[in-house]
């Protein structure tokens, strides 16, 4: 489930699919591009400090990249409102864009954060500031 | 700012450095060793770079493709000598081996693993221990040596379907993309 930290308006809505899918077909080549080409070989766990102070699989930058966006392109968009709430959790909570982080095959990581948040905040998701 | 992260593909502002910063000298080089990739992880890397050259290298110039080539074709590339491209098959399936456990049982690598992973391993690894296999005369060799073709043909259709296409885009990745691995100047760092 979400952090508490992770806002979210108009909770009682479904998400805009269509809007999601929209936002999706916009970025798709790069997308898929970025999915086939990572393979999956973890050399970029030591370039995220979050990792290296947690030594946790999860904030590997292309765990996070895989279970946003991955997620996001392999469901074509179809997500319910809590499974976006977990992507934004990724998207917000585990990556603070510092955009240090280190692909050998040239993933922009970065970029496929930005546009996980991007289409979370188009749904009313977003990190509120202002709660611990 | 808000409105120009909200496109994916912003740009952060250019950095100042100093005049001759990028300037690979005598006292920097063993600094940038150690903020690059091989510095970071030196085990995987060198066991991955010997891994890829035995990978491409050795199909190359193995006596019996040479010899069918010049069978059909006229032509033929020189070849080692039968005891070299054992060692590096032996060397290949070695460093192969090393790949398979490091996924078993690293828990990084498991969080990211699927089974699509294995495939792509497993198809990468059997051309060369079929021809291992055929080169011993180890089980039946006419089978051997059909699944050894298969295998060989299955790894060449699969690479721009799956990501065994780092064969091909690996060498734009070296000019394109700015970081320590192309052979512009790099700018990443680790933290």
């Amino acid at each position: 489930m979400a952090e508490p930290n992770i806002a979210t308006l108009n909770s009682e809505q479904d998400v805009d699919v269509n809007e999601i899918k929209a936002v999706l077909d916009a970025h798709r080549a790069k997308m898929k591009l970025s999915l086939k080409v990572c393979a999956h070989c973890s050399l970029c766990a030591e370039s995220c400090f979050l990792y290296t102070n947690t030594n946790d699989p999860k904030y590997m930058p292309s765990h996070k990249f895989i279970n946003s966006i991955g997620k996001l392109y392999k469901k074509k968009g179809n997500i319910d409102r809590a499974g976006l709430e977990e992507i934004g959790d990724i998207v917000f909570n585990r990556c603070v864009l510092c955009t240090r982080c280190y692909c050998p095959f040239g993933i922009d990581i970065p970029n496929m954060i930005a546009l996980g948040r991007q289409i979370c905040r188009s749904q009313g998701i977003f990190r509120q500031y202002d709660v611990e | 700012m808000t409105k120009e992260l909200d496109k994916p593909g912003f740009s952060l502002p250019p950095v100042k450095k100093e005049a001759g910063a990028d300037k690979i000298t005598a006292q920097n080089w063993s600094k940038r060793i150690k903020l690059s990739i091989l510095g970071i992880s030196p085990g995987t890397i060198t066991v991955s770079t010997i891994f890829h050259v035995c990978l491409l290298i050795t199909p190359i110039f193995v006596l019996g493709h040479n010899e069918l080539l010049d069978l059909s074709w006229g032509f033929s590339l020189f070849s080692f000598s039968e005891a070299i491209t054992d060692t590096m098959t032996l060397i290949f399936l070695v460093c192969a081996a090393f790949f398979l456990l490091r996924r078993i049982f690293l828990a990084r690598l498991r969080a990211i693993s699927s089974f699509y992973d294995y495939v792509v391993l497993f198809l990468a690894i059997m051309p060369f221990l079929t021809g291992f296999l055929a080169y011993h005369h180890l089980f039946d060799y006419r089978t051997v040596m059909i699944l050894h073709m298969l295998f060989g043909e299955l790894m060449l259709m699969a690479i721009p379907f799956t990501k065994l296409v780092h064969m091909i885009f690996f060498f734009l990745n070296r000019f394109v993309i700015v970081n320590e691995h192309t052979l512009g100047k790099g700018s990443r760092v680790y933290a």
